[in-house]
């Protein structure tokens, strides 16, 4: 069956390197891939929220703003860009892998994530044991 | 007759749960924005406001654009075509990614 690259209204659907080959796949799987990459998505913007949560204590703590806190703030915050590019890039992997038969692409992310995760909780520990705020 | 739109195509009410993410998803564009207004409000409010101007209705958008993309679904569903394509995933990461990265820089401005 050829791949069907455009929508019953006659579009084109996007992204194209996606749907050019492979058949439809249960929609079942297609709705549970979407809802995994939402869920990337909020993970993504939790983390960036983290920072933003983190880049504020700069402002209301006394004193000049503290280098450790600006540098966990962007290290979340790039986390976080990191985690919703991924998040899209891996949805188009998996549908692709879905309407190909292949294998679904690693979850490399989520370990690297989790070990982060743990280093950035142990920093912000300490951070708080020294600074005191 | 039920009609198509109350009637599910699958018992897992597999589609109803993807826009309830998406309406999760939307409520986290929406919590994160009410963090930075709140953040930014401390060095201009004026800047807040505009802040909060811009984003609360993309959240809003973004959950119209959902609930449109259930309806189609719905309706592709029970006709058999395809659902709808990668395209509001994609639009919608590439916001998040520009949220971060203008983050980043405001972060390292201020």
């Amino acid at each position: 069956m050829a791949p069907q690259e455009t929508s019953p209204d006659g579009t084109r659907r996007r992204p194209h390197r996606v749907y050019r080959e492979g058949a439809e796949p249960d929609p079942r799987f297609t709705l549970a891939n979407e809802r995994t990459f939402l869920a990337w998505l909020r993970t993504s913007l939790a983390l960036m929220a983290g920072g933003v949560g983190i880049e504020a204590l700069n402002a209301v703590a006394p004193g000049a703003s503290n280098p450790a806190r600006t540098a966990l703030a962007v290290l979340l915050l790039g986390g976080g860009v990191v985690c919703s590019a991924t998040a899209f890039t891996r949805w188009a992997a998996t549908e692709r892998a879905l309407r190909t038969g292949q294998p679904l692409p690693a979850p490399k992310l989520a370990p690297v994530l989790g070990y982060a995760l743990t280093a950035v909780g142990v920093a912000a520990c300490a951070l708080l044991l020294i600074t005191g705020s | 007759m039920r009609s198509e739109a109350e009637n599910p195509w699958d018992i897992g009410l597999q589609n109803e749960r993807t826009t309830l993410a998406w309406s999760r998803t939307a409520l986290s564009f929406v919590v994160g924005g009410l963090v930075v207004v709140r953040f930014i409000a401390h060095s201009s409010t004026t800047l807040a406001i505009v802040f909060a101007a811009v984003t609360l209705p993309l959240a809003v958008v973004i959950t119209w654009l959902a609930w449109r993309r259930y309806r189609r679904g719905q309706h592709r569903l029970h006709g058999r075509s395809p659902l709808p394509d990668g395209a509001l995933p994609g639009a919608v990461a590439a916001l998040a990614v520009l949220v971060g990265i203008i983050g980043i820089v405001y972060v390292l401005l201020s």
